[in-house]
């Protein structure tokens, strides 16, 4: 309606009819940034939908998860005697991602779909997969109720949620005293796992001194850091990713705070450390996976080294778990000779991957959460290299833990998955 | 328990913050203003600012780029105008739009082919490195730095506007632009040098906002919304206004983080909302005849 009117208003140059234009524009320039689809070059090839940022906050990680997607696509080439095609599209707030998600089923017929950074984007397309009957593989979500409340049979998730996140950090961020500031974005992730290690905090005699909620694409911290030195924390855990994080480390850094103030999060790429550079890039955090250390497979070293050799900077924890991913996929593909999501679903909950972690991975049959060791890892006091930041401060689960200490047992679970497929 | 030293310091860190905004919207007031022109490039623009300081300040220094990166988004500027916005001025505004719009999004390709998509490291610079703190006050040095370089930047463009005799022909031009074309003057000319000079502006910020925020190509998307609040609320065009918005935004958002956080990014549109209700061109925005 804005633009028709618009249209009709040709004589002369109206400022109202100017501003409106803008004010349509900007809506729809923030609702979908033109995604592009790859075209088609072989006849009839397997295709499986990409969900990944390509805009926003988290569009360095999404760029990385692609690539990371592509080296395992390539790697295949192709199964059951058809090339394997990966169909990328924005991954840009829950209703873009829907609709991106329905394109992908419905205009490019793909076998499943794969990606998702915000949590917030995969909790609306899961009623979709399900509905769908089509496999979803969450590759970069962490909210627990994706693998809890609100599991969903065909949906899979290769990263560790909140629940497994923060335990696997609190003991060493704990050191430092037990008087918090939580700093978190304002939506599915930043809150669950604002609950999760507030709770743990509790649990073990500690005290909330400060909490704030931020929105997503927040760009200057500078008042929240304010709020946090007044609370006089003894640590700072937060709920930031992306290029969030980074606008957070610069300006704690300008602060003088860093070293100061011991930090963690709920996560940390390691992309949003290197925009930070080497003298803001502090904290000591969960991570799924390191591209350094001795923990690391043949399989993983290898994919290390095809990932630098075709993009000259090593792959981060993101780039790993698509490349998880899409293996993932077309292993199921490959071994049940079938792109049939509700075959792929049942040979996936009775998998064991071998060689790609220390230690076995599976996803566990009732939740559809990867299970698998992951790190703890700090910021080195002096870096040296461009890109490698981290010391291993500890695999977890550590000497005496189990998995299930880490992930939650069945019987913590509010996961009640679906029989029927 | 309300702190007031720390709604002071609050204060001053919205205010500081503020700057940051009215440097980031001034370019995009000046070029609407007078070439009723909705820049959707402007954080594109801004963006690339960031970019070539990122290039050539290990050659330059900061101060150097500081003064180049924005000379550079300037000549950018020119070229865009003189080749692809003067063929558009009498046809309709929207096209303007739609063709700033598109070269947004080429300009962040760009970017992304140029610089690549991963974030760089932008370091402050050392001479701007510590803090000062007053009383309750509690301010960085280079943020400092931004409010005064931001003000010596205003008082200049505003000088150069109400001062010269250029500025004079380019205020005339913005409201009777046939008539000024018949006293001999060349519009075309003037539009093309406001044009460059918003582009300038949007490259100035974007080079002090590099070592504050994520040197990302999105960068442009988080520059864009603010500038377009500012210029609106502050009346379109209204240098004055974009200065008092600015500042305005710029205080609320602190306060708001202050008290009740999680809004602290909607508040902004929200000051946008009851200003429009109030004064619907904004706080200083004027009657134009060529715009009604």
């Amino acid at each position: 309606m804005l633009q028709k009117k618009v249209m009709s208003g040709t004589a002369g140059l109206s400022r109202r009819s100017v501003l409106k234009a803008g004010a349509a524009g900007l809506i729809t320039g923030v609702a979908g940034a033109v995604p592009f689809a790859r075209t088609a070059l072989a006849a009839e090839p397997i295709k499986i939908g990409v969900l990944l940022s390509k805009s926003g906050t988290y569009a360095v990680q999404g760029e990385q998860g692609y690539n990371g997607a592509a080296i395992a696509a390539a790697d295949v080439g192709e199964v059951l005697g058809r090339p394997v095609q990966l169909v990328w599209l924005d991954e840009n707030g829950p209703q873009t991602t829907q609709q991106n998600m329905m394109r992908l089923i419905q205009q490019e017929k793909v076998v499943a779909v794969q990606g998702g950074i915000s949590s917030g984007d995969i909790l609306a397309i899961m009623p979709v997969a399900e509905r769908e009957k089509i496999l979803l593989m969450a590759t970069g979500p962490n909210a627990t109720e994706i693998t809890g409340a609100k599991c969903g049979r065909y949906t899979f998730r290769v990263d560790t949620p909140n629940y497994a996140t923060t335990r696997s950090v609190y003991p060493e961020l704990a050191k430092n005293g037990k008087n918090w500031y939580f700093l978190y974005a304002s939506y599915a992730w930043g809150i669950d796992g604002f609950n999760q290690m507030s709770g743990l905090l509790k649990d073990d005699g500690g005290k909330v001194v400060g909490a704030d909620q931020t929105p997503l694409g927040t760009t200057d911290y500078s008042s929240f850091i304010l709020k946090l030195v007044a609370s006089k924390p003894d640590a700072v855990f937060l709920g930031l990713g992306g290029s969030d994080l980074t606008n957070f480390l610069k300006q704690f850094h300008q602060m003088g705070l860093t070293g100061k103030i011991p930090i963690s999060a709920l996560s940390c790429n390691d992309t949003d450390l290197w925009s930070a550079g080497t003298e803001s890039a502090t904290g000591i955090y969960p991570k799924i996976w390191n591209y350094t250390g001795s923990q690391n497979t043949e399989i993983s070293k290898a994919f290390v080294k095809s990932y630098q050799a075709k993009h000259g900077t090593p792959p981060e924890a993101e780039a790993w778990q698509d490349w998880f991913g899409t293996t993932a996929i077309l292993t199921a593909i490959k071994e049940t000779n079938s792109t049939d999501s509700s075959k792929l679903v049942e040979f996936l909950e009775g998998h064991k991957f071998d060689g790609y972690k220390a230690g076995s991975m599976h996803f566990r049959p009732w939740d559809h959460q990867l299970i698998q060791p992951t790190l703890v890892a700090k910021v080195k006091e002096k870096i040296t290299d461009k890109y490698d930041y981290f010391d291993i401060v500890s695999e977890v689960p550590g000497k005496g833990q189990t998995l299930d200490d880490l992930f939650g047992s069945q019987s913590e679970s509010e996961c009640k998955m679906p029989t029927s497929l | 328990m309300l702190d007031t030293m720390l709604i002071a310091s609050q204060l001053m860190n919205g205010l500081v913050l503020g700057f940051l905004y009215v440097l980031i919207a001034v370019g995009m007031s000046i070029i609407f203003g007078m070439l009723g022109l909705v820049n959707f490039a402007h954080g594109a623009f801004f963006a690339l600012g960031a970019y070539f300081a990122l290039s050539l300040s290990p050659y330059l220094g900061f101060a150097g780029a500081l003064v180049a990166a924005p000379l550079l988004v300037g000549l950018i500027g020119l070229i865009v105008e003189r080749t692809l916005l003067r063929p558009l001025y009498d046809k309709e505004p929207l096209l303007g739009l739609v063709l700033t719009f598109g070269l947004a999004l080429f300009i962040q390709e760009l970017i992304r082919t140029i610089w690549g998509s991963m974030g760089h490291p932008f370091d402050t610079p050392s001479m701007f490195s510590g803090f000062l703190q007053m009383g309750p006050v509690f301010v960085t040095q280079y943020r400092l730095a931004v409010l005064v370089i931001t003000i010596v930047i205003l008082i200049a463009v505003w000088v150069f506007l109400e001062k010269t005799p250029y500025g004079r022909i380019v205020r005339a031009g913005s409201r009777d632009p046939d008539m000024v074309s018949m006293l001999g003057i060349n519009l075309k000319r003037v539009f093309t040098f406001i044009f460059g000079l918003g582009c300038l502006l949007a490259g100035a910020a974007g080079v002090l906002a590099a070592p504050l925020w994520s040197v990302v190509p999105t960068m442009a998307e988080q520059a864009i919304m603010p500038a377009f609040v500012v210029v609106v609320i502050g009346g379109l065009g209204s240098l004055r206004g974009a200065v008092v918005a600015g500042l305005m935004v710029g205080i609320a958002v602190a306060m708001t983080i202050q008290f009740w956080s999680v809004a602290s990014s909607s508040v902004m549109y929200v000051l946008m909302i009851i200003v429009l209700l109030l004064f619907p061109r904004g706080l200083f925005g004027e009657r134009w005849e060529r715009f009604e």
